[in-house]
């Protein structure tokens, strides 16, 4: 895929340790719209999409946040939730306003014992940009996994 | 059609070879000459124009706080400068309240000195030095917090009030890119001028917590500066009421440590909160403060032990502990130190049991 001048400097920004360590690509070769359409199409099977994603996880982080960092049960248990502040801000890479508390939000499944991790940039930058992130950042979130941990949909 | 779209691709072409020629001449041609900057009104330094501000008071030993390394992506190198700045950029109202840009408060890595100056500054951060050190000591205290003894080997001595902190400079590694720099609270004795010791947490896939658990060494010089940061003991006798979670530890260690010397006899509870016991650390030199301070008490709370930990002390959010403890606290003074979500909610008890707003301090973090 042929990038304008401005998607390649995105593409470099987010393969670059400038804002995080690592980058936000991971070992992924594929450029940042490859992620985002495929990642999409995940979701779409689902019946889901980025907004609906977002705005779950946005509703967890808030549900998480009166434990005060210890664990609090949501859906009556069958998943719960911890939230971890970290002193700081982080900044969205597409070079948008406002900046995003290193706040970490952990759900798990006490029956699986299967985690989903999120901060709050991986918010924004699902909500606004649709991205999860490249396969091997430490942050990705895998759409299926979000669709079926967050949503209670059990689907391969 | 086509001859409309030759006219576009020139036009495109010709602000592109001037916007080009514009960077160049900014790079390698203009030449602002000495720029003199005025500082509170009182000092005058002469520099070379051309550079950003935070740079160029950084080479005058003027170091003003700076999380990002001047990428303009922290918003903590904050000054204000009353005259000579032009407009304030789009990079830097996103950082700034309506009140901080009527207050004529800039950024200071985004401002370029191109004229004179007039700025205000702080008068601490005239006392902020660039220390170099040698890590002496790397202490686990849990499994994601570990406590860092630094020796000073120039200058050779800091002078801090308990509560502040320092930068630290965390360099270039294989998962960094770029040099940033990370606040960090003093943890130590404050009588002891030739050390810094800190506290830190892992933070997941952190850049400068990454560094400091998995590179750094024993041995290894690095980089302080500071200190800087107005958290710390009123000069009041009211009795106190610590809290503190993780890390928030570290500054209580540098104010007990104060409390001994100075012979601070006032009433302070310290509660610290843990999701489990293995989050708990500092036992024994908290048991020893409280032999050397009579009115000292310190409180662990942990919210979900296990049935193995054993544990009979106090249960649940160490914000239910605080209430638990006391009905009134309108004649206290509250200290807090963590996260900005527990913050949050002690200052939402304290104030509930009466605390006035103007007795509770704390570092804003975030
Ligand atoms: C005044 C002050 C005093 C402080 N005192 C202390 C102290 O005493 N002890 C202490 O431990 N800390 C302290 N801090 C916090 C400290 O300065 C750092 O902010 C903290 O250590 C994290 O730095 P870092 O470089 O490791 O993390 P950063 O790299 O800045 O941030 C890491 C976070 O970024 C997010 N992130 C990382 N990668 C991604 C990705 N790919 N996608 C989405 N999100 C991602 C996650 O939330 C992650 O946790 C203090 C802060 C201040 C302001
Ligand atoms: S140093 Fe980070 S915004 Fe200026
Ligand atoms: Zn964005």
């Amino acid at each position: 895929m042929k990038m304008s001048p401005q998607d390649k400097k995105l593409d470099e920004m987010l393969r670059s340790s400038t804002l995080v360590a690592g980058g936000f690509m991971g070992s992924d070769r594929r450029s940042v719209f490859e992620v985002i359409e495929s990642d999409a199409a995940t979701l779409e099977k689902a019946g889901l999409n980025a907004s609906m994603v977002a705005r779950r996880m946005r509703e967890l982080t808030a549900a998480a946040q009166a434990g005060l960092g210890t664990w609090v049960d949501v859906d009556h248990g069958r998943i719960r939730v911890m939230s971890e502040d970290y002193k700081g801000v982080l900044v969205c890479p597409w070079g948008h306003a406002g900046h995003y508390p290193k706040r970490i939000t952990i759900v798990e499944c006490p029956e699986t014992g299967q985690t989903l991790t999120w901060s709050d940039l991986n918010i924004h930058l699902i909500e606004a940009h649709g991205f999860f992130e490249g396969q091997g950042s430490a942050f990705r979130v895998e759409p299926d996994q979000a669709a079926a941990m967050l949503f209670e949909k059990d689907w391969d | 059609m086509i001859s409309f779209l030759v006219t576009v691709f020139i036009v495109s072409l010709i602000a592109a070879v001037l916007a080009l020629a514009l960077v160049v001449a900014e790079r390698y041609i203009a030449d602002y000459g000495e720029c003199q900057i005025t500082l509170n009104d009182k000092r005058k330094i002469a520099v070379e124009g051309g550079k950003p501000l935070l740079s160029v008071l950084r080479e005058e030993k003027i170091f003003i706080p700076s999380a990002c390394g001047g990428r303009g992506t922290c918003g903590v190198c904050k000054v204000k400068v009353l005259d000579g700045a032009g407009p304030i950029l789009p990079t830097e109202t996103p950082f700034m309240t309506k009140d901080e840009i009527a207050g004529d408060v800039r950024l200071s890595c985004q401002v370029k000195v191109r004229g004179d100056l007039s700025i205000e500054i702080p008068d601490e951060l005239f006392n902020v030095r660039e220390y170099t050190t040698r890590c002496a000591g790397i202490e686990e205290l849990t499994y994601d917090m570990k406590r860092f003894r630094f020796e000073l080997t120039e200058p050779k001595s800091i002078d801090y009030v308990p509560g502040q902190y320092v930068q630290l400079l965390c360099p270039r590694y294989k998962g960094s890119s770029e040099e940033v720099y990370r606040a960090y609270s003093i943890a130590s004795d404050p009588n002891e001028k030739g050390v810094v010791e800190l506290i830190i947490r892992r933070v997941p896939n952190g850049i400068c917590t990454t560094w400091c658990f998995e590179y750094l060494k024993e041995g290894d010089t690095v980089k302080l500066n500071g200190p800087y940061g107005e958290f710390r003991l009123s000069e009041s006798d009211a009795p106190m009421v610590f809290v503190a979670g993780g890390s928030g530890m570290a500054p209580f260690v540098s104010i007990l440590h104060q409390m001994k010397h100075n012979g601070i006899q006032r009433e302070a509870v310290y509660f610290f909160g843990g999701n489990a016991v293995r989050d708990l650390c500092l036992i024994e030199q908290m048991k020893a403060f409280e032999k050397a301070l009579p009115n000292f008490t310190f409180v662990p709370v942990v919210a979900r032990p296990e049935e193995d930990d054993h544990w009979d002390g106090e249960t649940g959010l160490v914000t239910d502990a605080v209430k638990r403890k006391y009905e009134d606290l309108s004649g206290y003074e509250g200290y807090l130190c963590g996260s900005p979500g527990m913050i949050d909610a002690a200052i939402k008890v304290f104030t509930s049991l009466g605390m006035p707003d103007d007795k509770i301090y704390y570092d804003k973090f975030a």
